[in-house]
């Protein structure tokens, strides 16, 4: 196996055509490929110097067969310079900064000097420099001449992608028809008469004779001369005069070009020289890099490389035969344009201004730099991401009956997903019986995998005499057990509890099956979430996951330091039911409740039913489950006091606080105390005693659960009309102009406040109403007060009043002008115009009520649906910007260049998970402290022994504290 | 109304014909009056011939239009009619054979006139919606329906092409030709704008009113880099005088304090004058003669397109836009006042609903010009070739055919728009029904534009308030309520201005009101 190089770094740069040339395996001539036998042609595009990718033939470079050559450039020799496409920009700012006649940098030294200094400034800071070459560039480009050896120079103009002009002006062809029209008088200008030549030549200090000359055309004035005439006659004799700088020309200039120089543009000589820009020789990409794939039918297919190269080859052979032919200059310019658009669209077929070389069938080629671009480019589709092996995805589907660490996985995904499995003496029988199983049946294997490195497939016909074979020494990949580790994983993975690792649990049918307690952490409900599972396929992978990413292992969250999974929704109103009023149970019900819990033997009854019969409490039946040391005191959120004394509770309701995911004070204290796996135990007994519970007791929930008495009804009524009441009352005073604002709000601001106030109000007061007519046994009170789901608040909606509707936090304003729907007045103020539902769900909306429901409703749905994606692509950022930082050893968060973000991680080394979920007492040292104790020491003695030892101080002064006599280690420590 | 009566009109709401009711409605009338609107607007059809010397020019001329029932024609020549479940089955287009009369006119440079040829030929096919008043099975029984094979509670409203069923959504644009005044922002200052989109004959063009941070008015429309000032556009329409122009913007005394500001900071005084600055920006650089002629061409075509009409002359029009856009200044000016609330983009009264017959207009415009450009080339090379120029050999019908099918088929609909068309949804009876009623807001999904998604208390009735996908398209994709009625464009506006010209209405050119000599030029 090749040991993995590290690599050191990176360098860009150019490449020398020689390079280019010392590195080839071969120069490529032939347009061909294969020759009729399919055997490729020598010095043609898939000369097999070039790499091999036919299984069997052997690399000419190399001599290594397909599959170790990684492949070899050739090269072209290309009849004529072109230029690079990557470079057009930087190939303009050359030519725009240097002199066209000596090829030095039109700055002066001293100019030239303060721009490198710029730019080693910048680059020490570590600041971007491109703004300094920027400058240079515009300094440069304002010489008219070059300062060193004093030629004009010209602008320069640029034609995408690749064509440069040199602009001058020169004098027109039709200068003389220009200069007499000039001196014509003007016809609607009376003042005007013209002007004589002789005028002209006096005025310009030319000759007449000159002057003469130049009028009838047989004198050019050029320099000093046009512009006299220029002026005299306020005309302009110039045109633009567009000269084509073909790529060999500017290669030429390019040479000129100091080294010096180009340090000033922010190019590094030893790296690049700017010539090189311009290809004199294209390299070949190895055949590997290129691969043809023979079709069905036996007819090879090309890559898209490859016919790129044939287009540049058959072209540069042409230009080539033309030149030495002596074509003419036209048809050699155009064979010369060709072959540069081959060339560019070789690099990049998507230039703007270029249209896209095309295959046959009419689909744009993917030459090289599409090859590396975008989402499925090199780096983002296949560096930063790919195709994962050995994992699987289906529907998720509920199980109580799993452990919340395991999952239950498909037979079919079990038979996909394998485990290599090392032969040994001692597992060989076990080894054979899995390939005697073959593919099909379960636990069977896929491969075996023989000591000299053949891996052999595992089918229904080879099986059996495959198994006899198997030997130790032998690897065989079987099928997934159960017990073996997977990796569960559901996206959107926003936290480190989206991915963690189950035990497998083979199962029939087709969905991966999960523990309901996992859920929050995931946040997978059933309504058709899919999950991935991805199986390890090395011995450390294996062991990490088991040890770090277990469930258990997470039942504490980072994020708020308390447990994330816990009982849910029915598990909590089960445990509710069960402890609240501590009801009674026969032995037969004792024992049916914890049927499913791991405990088998009753404890002793609670007391005895009038009739003699023994009964046990909802309470003791829970305790059962916890351990019998646990003291815990703490108040649910039912509002009782829960108290558990020596693992037995005493009082108090077992309710979200107690067992719920987010925070359940037992399985808190239970992970942090005792051990993730005493409180895995625990988690799965409590929900299977909690549904046994619920089950015992019958839970359902109707329209009628919300219904109230009559005078209930009346109640809420009048309870709303003394709102209306006082709304009106508002208004009342807001209309006549009495109404006071509140601080920093306007008039109209405070009313609605106001307003929005009372309405809260009575939807309380309705909400107040209809909670005490509700009886404790309500199911849908059970679940409010037990925090199984739901709140008093939907309680009130579905039996009092639903309230007050808003939109974007204000009552509903919006609609037709000055009144909501046309079914009011104009600027009515009142409750009912502006979204007040005064009736209850249970009751009934009114039509427009409804309506007004639904405005609010629509905000909501908005809300999640923008949230989503915004979210996403927050976490997207977030992760991209922290990905790289790490917690080091001595405790320091660091990015990959060693730079210090965090001195201490979170600026205080603390995790969430090992502290105190409670803020009021943060860590409970004492109580740490007498556990240590009596883990430590069996007898009290020797823990009082241990106490009791005073350890002299050591970092006093021999003058202070106690004599020499007593203090014997003073002089060892003194150094401190 | 009782229980009863409610339900009594609600079946009636709910019946066979209501349910896709406003496709049929706007596709019948595109297949009635619409495809005659679209040849008439173009006309003719003009060709190069005639340019060398000594040739006669040649050009087209389009007459009347005339789309038959679907048919097809099978492999042996035969054609017969095409059903719904046949196209269907056989993966075929739901289309029906379109003609069209043509006439090749020669001379009228120094020859007369000469019609060439003048023929009623078939220009295209154009895919029937089922169940409209040209598809083979309308006003069909259910017995004969059951008969020849097709569904009879099938709703219709749709489109067949290569088998597949297409529905056109029904898109959601803002009112054009309405003026919509709004606070903006620019360079931190708020400012305010009256905006109209101007549409005539499927060309829409933005028109801007903005008051500027130093109370300055621009006006900002097409082909117009930047802004122009608003004093000297309207005195380039025509409208010269100081007084006038105020008086034509507003008579409130605070109005005309700002408009007096504006009439300060003019920079031209006359109408000629004002071209010519016109010119300059819009031609700048160029030819003196050249500005004044971009200057006017610019007016008159670019600003404001919706004021003009048939047979009225372009002088005429001029004055009326300079009068728009005083009503524009106008709203603006109140706005800064304060005197008026912006306007509600999501109020309903806001919106207009683009149909399939609509949609489809839009399609046929340039399907046709396409084809006229086909006939154009056509011509001009069989008149090169010195052949004899018929309607027949210069119309290819495949030109039209292929501009109306591809877009029904794929969704990309002219002017860039994509998914116009839509699969049925065919999960369900329910999934077609609701797809039928459905209403797609133009507004981008991934910006969060959240007051376009709400409920607005304007949807009452015509929009259900429930019924909208959770997700990114949530509010922006709608569905008719229930008792949704779809009211139509006029079908003659003529009509209706002479009509509001005999109640008293003046200025509408084109039409005499009852006696504009003697009122007044103002109220």
């Amino acid at each position: 196996m090749q040991t993995p190089k590290e690599i050191g770094a990176i360098q860009f740069g150019l490449m020398d055509p020689e390079t280019y040339r010392d590195m080839s395996a071969t120069k490529v001539i032939t347009a061909d490929t294969y020759d009729d036998d399919g055997y490729p042609i020598d010095m043609g595009l898939m000369d097999p110097r070039l790499g091999v990718i036919d299984p069997g033939l052997q690399c000419r470079t190399c001599g290594s067969h397909s599959g170790s050559c990684n492949g070899h450039f050739g090269h072209i020799e290309l009849a004529a310079p072109v230029i690079h496409v990557g470079f057009t920009k930087l190939i303009r700012r050359l030519l725009r900064s240097t002199c066209r006649e000596c090829g030095r940098l039109s700055l002066t030294d001293e100019e030239s000097e303060e721009f490198r200094d710029g730019l080693t400034r910048t680059e020490e800071l570590g600041e971007d420099w491109t703004d300094v070459l920027k400058s240079a560039v515009r300094q440069a480009r304002k010489a008219n001449n070059c300062p060193h050896c004093g030629a004009p120079q010209h602008d320069i103009k640029h034609e995408k992608p690749t064509t440069y002009y040199e602009v001058q002006d020169v004098l027109a062809g039709d200068y003389s028809e220009r200069i007499a029209s000039a001196m014509q008088p003007d016809e609607d200008d009376e003042d005007d008469a013209g002007m004589a030549p002789s005028t002209l030549a006096d005025q310009t200090g030319i000759e007449l004779q000159r002057v003469n000359q130049i009028l009838s055309g047989e004198f050019r004035p050029v320099g000093d001369d046009r512009k006299k005439l220029e002026k005299a006659l306020d005309v302009d004799l110039t045109e633009e005069d567009m000269n084509k700088l073909m790529p060999s020309d500017i290669r030429d200039w390019f040479e000129d070009i100091p080294n010096e120089d180009i340090v000033t543009l922010g190019i590094d000589p030893n790296r690049a020289r700017p010539e090189w820009m311009i290809l004199t020789v294209l390299p070949v990409p190895p055949v590997t890099a290129r691969p043809s794939i023979t079709l069905d039918n036996g007819q090879r297919s090309e890559d898209d490389l490859t016919h790129k190269l044939v287009d540049i080859i058959r072209i540069n052979q042409r230009f080539m035969e033309n030149r030495e032919a002596g074509a003419p200059q036209l048809i050699i310019e155009d064979l010369w344009e060709l072959l540069q658009y081959h060339v560019t669209t070789f690099i990049d077929n998507e230039i703007s201004g270029t249209p896209p070389a095309r295959h046959r069938s009419g689909r744009p080629l993917k030459t090289l730099s599409q090859r590396l671009k975008g989402k499925e480019g090199r780096f983002r589709g296949s560096l930063s991401g790919k195709r994962v092996n050995f994992s699987a995805r289906t529907v998720i589907s509920p199980d109580p009956t799993l452990s919340l660490n395991e999952v239950g996985v498909p037979e079919r995904v079990a038979r996909e997903m394998t485990q290599t499995m090392n032969v040994t003496e001692r597992n060989l029988e076990r080894a054979q019986q899995y390939v005697r199983n073959g593919p099909e049946g379960h636990p069977g294997a896929n491969y075996v995998k023989r000591p000299d490195g053949r891996r052999l497939k595992v089918t229904e016909k080879n099986c059996e005499e495959l198994a006899d074979k198997v030997e130790p020494a032998w690897e065989v990949n079987r099928h997934l057990i159960d017990g073996d580790i997977v990796i569960f994983n559901r996206q959107p993975s926003l936290h480190r509890m989206s991915i963690m690792a189950h035990e497998v649990v083979v199962m029939p049918y087709k969905t991966f099956r999960l523990n309901t307690v996992v859920c929050p952490p995931y946040n997978a409900d059933f309504d058709g979430d899919e999950m991935n599972m991805h199986a390890l396929q090395t011995e450390e992978a294996r062991a990490e996951a088991r040890v770090l990413m277990r469930v258990q292992e997470q039942i504490l969250s980072p994020r708020f330091g308390q447990n994330i999974i816990g009982a849910i929704q029915d598990h909590i109103s089960g445990t509710y039911l069960l402890t609240n009023g501590n009801p009674h149970f026969s032995e037969t019900q004792a024992l049916d409740l914890l049927r499913a819990t791991s405990i088998d033997t009753l404890p002793e009854p609670a007391g005895e039913e009038e009739d003699g019969r023994p009964y046990w409490t909802g309470r003791q039946l829970f305790s059962e489950l916890l351990p019998d040391d646990l003291n815990l005191e703490f108040s649910s959120s039912t509002g009782d006091d829960v108290v558990i004394r020596d693992g037995q509770l005493v009082e108090g309701t077992i309710d979200e606080d107690a067992v719920g995911a987010f925070g359940g004070e037992v399985v808190d204290t239970l992970a942090k105390v005792y051990s993730k796996t005493r409180s895995r135990v625990f988690i799965n007994e409590v929900a299977s005693l909690a549904m046994r519970a619920i089950m015992h007791f019958g839970f359902s929930i109707g329209i009628d659960d919300e219904s109230i008495p009559e005078e209930a009804n009346e109640q809420v009524d009048e309870a709303i009309q003394s709102a209306y009441d006082r709304v009106q009352e508002l208004i009342e005073i807001y209309e006549a102009g009495e109404l006071e604002s509140l601080p920093g709000r306007t008039v109209d601001e405070t009313l609605e406040m106001k307003i929005m106030q009372q309405l809260g109000k009575a939807r309380d007061s309705a909400g107040e109403i209809a909670d005490d007519h509700f009886t404790d046994e309500n199911p849908a009170v059970v679940m409010a007060r037990s925090g199984a789901r739901g709140s008093m608040l939907n309680l009130t909606q579905m039996a009092g009043c639903v309230g007050q509707q808003a939109v974007r936090g204000e009552r509903i304003n919006r609609g037709y002008e000055g009144r909501t729907l046309s079914h009011y007045q104009r600027e009515d103020l009142s409750a009912e115009a502006h979204g007040f539902v005064e009736n209850s769900y249970r009751g009934g909306l009114t039509p427009r009520e409804f309506f007004f429901h639904a405005m609010g409703g629509r905000e909501g749905l908005v809300d999640t649906a923008v949230r989503t994606s915004k979210s996403g692509y927050l976490q997207r950022r977030l992760i991209n910007a922290l990905s790289e930082l790490e917690a080091q050893y001595d405790g320091t968060v660091r990015d990959t260049s060693g730079t210090i973000v965090q001195f201490e991680f979170g600026e205080d080394g603390t995790s969430p998970v090992k502290v105190s979920s409670n803020e009021k007492d943060g860590i409970d040292v004492e109580n740490i402290a007498d556990r240590v104790m009596d883990a430590e020491f069996t007898s009290d003695e020797e823990k009082e022994r241990f106490l009791g030892r005073r350890e002299p101080p050591t970092n006093l002064s021999e003058y202070a504290g106690p004599g020499l006599d007593k203090a014997q280690s003073t002089e060892v420590e003194s150094d401190d | 109304m009782n229980r009863q009566d409610r339900r009594a009109v609600s079946r009636q709401y709910f019946s066979q014909e209501r349910l896709a009711e406003h496709h049929f409605r706007s596709f019948n009338n595109f297949l009635e009056r619409g495809m005659q609107e679209v040849v008439s607007e173009k006309a003719t059809i003009e060709t190069d011939i005639g340019d060398k010397e000594g040739e006669e020019p040649v050009y087209v001329e389009l007459g009347d239009i005339r789309v038959e029932t679907p048919r097809v024609r099978e492999a042996d020549g035969s054609e017969e009619l095409l059903f719904p479940q046949e196209a269907r089955l056989r993966n075929i287009t739901y289309a029906a054979p379109v003609f069209m009369e043509m006439s090749i006119i020669r001379g009228g440079e120094e020859e007369e006139e000469v019609v060439v040829d003048t023929t009623e030929t078939k220009v295209g096919r154009m895919p029937i919606m089922v169940g409209s008043t040209k598809c083979n099975i309308h006003n069909l029984s259910d017995e004969e329906l059951v008969e020849i094979g097709e569904d009879p509670v099938d709703p219709g409203g749709y489109f067949i092409v290569n088998g597949s069923e297409r529905v056109l959504m029904t898109s959601e644009d803002l009112a054009p030709n309405k003026i919509l005044a709004e606070y903006d922002t620019k360079y931190g200052d708020e400012i305010q704008v009256a905006k109209t989109f101007s549409q005539r004959r499927g060309y829409r063009a933005l028109v801007l009113c903005e008051r500027n941070r130093e109370g300055i008015l621009e006006v900002s429309f097409p082909s117009v880099s930047g802004s122009v000032e608003f004093v000297t556009l309207v005195r380039a329409l025509g409208l010269e005088s100081d007084e006038e122009i105020v008086h034509r913007v507003s008579d409130d005394p605070e109005i005309v304090k700002f408009m007096l500001e504006n009439l300060e900071e003019a920079e031209v005084q006359t109408e000629a004058e004002a071209i010519e600055t016109l010119g300059k920006r819009v031609a700048g650089g160029q030819g003196k003669n050249y500005q004044l002629k971009r200057a006017n061409y610019v007016i008159d075509r670019y600003l404001l397109p919706h004021l003009h009409e048939d047979g009225v002359e372009e002088e005429e029009v001029r004055i009326n836009k300079a009068f728009y856009l005083c009503r524009m200044a106008e709203a603006c000016f109140e706005l800064a006042l304060q005197r008026r609330d912006s306007d509600d983009k999501d109020h309903y009264a806001n919106k207009r609903l683009k149909v399939s017959g609509d949609l489809m207009k839009d399609l046929f415009r340039t399907a046709l010009n396409k084809l006229a450009r086909d006939v154009k080339y056509q011509l001009e090379r069989a008149n090169m070739r010195n052949r004899q120029l018929t309607v027949n050999t210069v119309v290819r019908s495949d030109v039209l055919t292929e501009r109306l099918e591809h877009p029904i088929a794929t969704g990309n609909w002219v002017g860039g728009r994509s998914g116009v068309s839509q699969l049925v949804d065919r999960t369900d009876y329910m999934g077609v029904l609701s797809h039928l009623r459905r209403l797609r807001s133009p507004l981008s999904r991934s910006q969060p534009h959240f007051e376009a998604r709400d409920l607005h208390a304007t949807q009452w009735g015509r929009i259900c308030p429930s019924e909208t996908p959770e997700g990114p398209n949530c509010g922006l994709v709608k569905n008719f309520a229930q008792a949704m009625e779809l009211s139509q464009n006029i079908e003659d506006e003529q009509a209706l201005k002479r009509e509001l010209a005999s109640m008293g209405v003046e200025g509408i050119p084109g039409i005499e009101g009852p006696d504009p000599t003697n009122t007044p030029a103002d109220d």
